[in-house]
């Protein structure tokens, strides 16, 4: 599952202080909305919820920063990068090796009947 | 153990003075990430999942320096990324054996024929070289094929220049005890220094959940796999932490021991768990809720890993906090009988 296109609304039911933890452990670039309506896109790599002024830590999409932005003055994060990881696990790839080695093996006995001359010689 | 004396003076002589300064948290080894670039894209590495620009980025030199300057550790450890793609690896290595640090520069040695005009062979630098088992089963683990050859030719191109070579497995669950013990005799075979051993953990980050091993089956597989050890198996590691590794020992987590600095800054709480990140190691240091971490803490992150990085600086510090540990390290040193 992956949080890729997720646009959450900030509410009753969703605390900035949840999306911020779900931007924060988000193997991609996030689109951090503020309350001014600027908005900035980037990684974000730390957050302090417990600090006497909470703040999120990210660089941007040039890689520029660290810039450090209060919880006060974020109104929401978007999801809208590429989700990094997802899609990549090793189960995937395990998959795709046994995929590959029956094909080889399909293959190769194919090539094997075609030049076999069978047990009677024809 | 296969750690030369020298090594081992400096390392016990550094845990000393910090029992004697009264210290209760030291670090042991700094884990160093001047990048997060790879040239492989294992599955069970969290690493390098990172978006683009910082995969792009990397520390410079000065701020590795002033990392380990600040972190005191007798050992610097640079995982990555890949190092040896980090382009003043050079320049670091030769300001680190300067300062006369012990490095275990960690590479899966693709590039490592080609960058050892780079180097001087020093009592000071190792190259870890990564190793998860024979050619199937290292492939499989890198999802390359071909690179257990790579790696091969990187460690005989290196030996044969007189550098210090290690080899580092991670060992995931399906791992063969039997298949272990051969890939042991490949290494030693190959004329490797000494190896270090550690199960896989369940980065929260990485991709892949379901291979990584827990606690019951750890005991298990190091057991099979190190019970009778060969004499001539040679491991760069604490022999307490092989114990543990089996089963044998009951240790707590040190999660200070192996701090880790990289492009966010120090850490949080250790190499494997990335809660967040301090702006200093003092901070680190003081800042961090300790005791929230460990097998005692109740902390589910914490549950099944038995990680080099958090047990091994228990284990060493294990063998100098009593006669009756030295004595332990001792005698399975010498007997060779974990």
């Amino acid at each position: 599952m992956t949080l890729e296109g997720w646009v959450p609304q900030i509410n009753e039911y969703t605390s900035l202080r949840e999306v911020v933890d779900f931007a924060f452990d988000y193997r991609g670039n996030t689109t951090v909305v503020k309350r001014d309506g600027g908005e900035i896109v980037g990684y974000i790599f730390n957050r302090d919820a417990d600090a006497p002024e909470a703040f999120i830590q990210l660089f941007d999409e040039q890689g520029e920063g660290p810039f450090t932005i209060p919880y006060r003055d974020i109104a929401t994060i978007k999801f809208t990068g590429k989700d990094t990881a997802a899609g990549n696990s090793w189960k995937a790839w395990v998959e795709r090796k046994e995929k590959e080695r029956a094909l080889r093996a399909a293959a190769s006995g194919a090539d094997r009947l075609g030049r076999d001359p069978g047990p009677d010689g024809g | 153990m296969s750690v030369p004396v020298s090594q081992m003076y400096t390392v016990a002589s550094y845990i000393l003075k910090q029992k004697l300064r009264g210290r209760k948290r030291y670090p042991f080894v700094l884990m160093l990430e001047p990048l997060f670039r790879c040239n492989l894209a294992c599955a069970g590495c969290g690493k390098i999942q990172y978006p683009a620009q910082i995969l792009k980025k990397h520390l410079t030199v000065e701020q590795c320096l002033a990392a380990v300057a600040e972190c005191g550790a007798p050992i610097v450890s640079i995982p990555g990324g890949e190092p040896l793609m980090y382009p003043d690896i050079d320049k670091l290595v030769t300001e680190l054996v300067k300062r006369r640090k012990y490095i275990y520069l960690c590479t899966n040695a693709l590039l490592l024929k080609e960058k050892l005009h780079l180097f001087t062979p020093s009592k000071y630098l190792t190259f870890s070289v990564h190793m998860d088992g024979l050619r199937e089963d290292h492939d499989e683990a890198v999802c390359r094929d071909g690179v257990f050859d790579e790696a091969v030719e990187g460690i005989k191109a290196a030996l044969q220049r007189g550098f210090r070579v290690t080899t580092n497995t991670t060992l995931f669950d399906g791992a063969s005890p039997l298949r272990m013990r051969e890939f042991f005799d490949e290494m030693m075979d190959l004329g490797v220094e000494g190896m270090m051993l550690s199960p896989g953990y369940s980065y929260s980050k990485a991709p892949d959940q379901e291979h990584f091993l827990h606690q019951a089956r750890t005991n298990h597989l190091f057991s099979e796999m190190l019970s009778k050890p060969k004499r001539r198996w040679k491991f760069n590691q604490s022999p307490l932490f092989l114990r543990f590794l089996m089963g044998k020992k009951d240790f707590e987590c040190t999660p200070w021991g192996n701090p880790t600095f990289n492009m966010f800054g120090w850490q949080r709480p250790c190499y494997l768990l990335q809660e967040g990140y301090a702006a200093s190691f003092q901070e680190l240091m003081d800042g961090t809720k300790w005791e929230s971490y460990g097998k005692k803490s109740g902390n589910e992150k914490c549950r099944d890993c038995m990680v080099h990085c958090g047990y091994e600086a228990t284990a060493v510090d294990h063998t100098f906090s009593s006669l009756k540990g030295f004595a332990e390290t001792v005698s399975v040193t010498l007997s060779g009988r974990l």
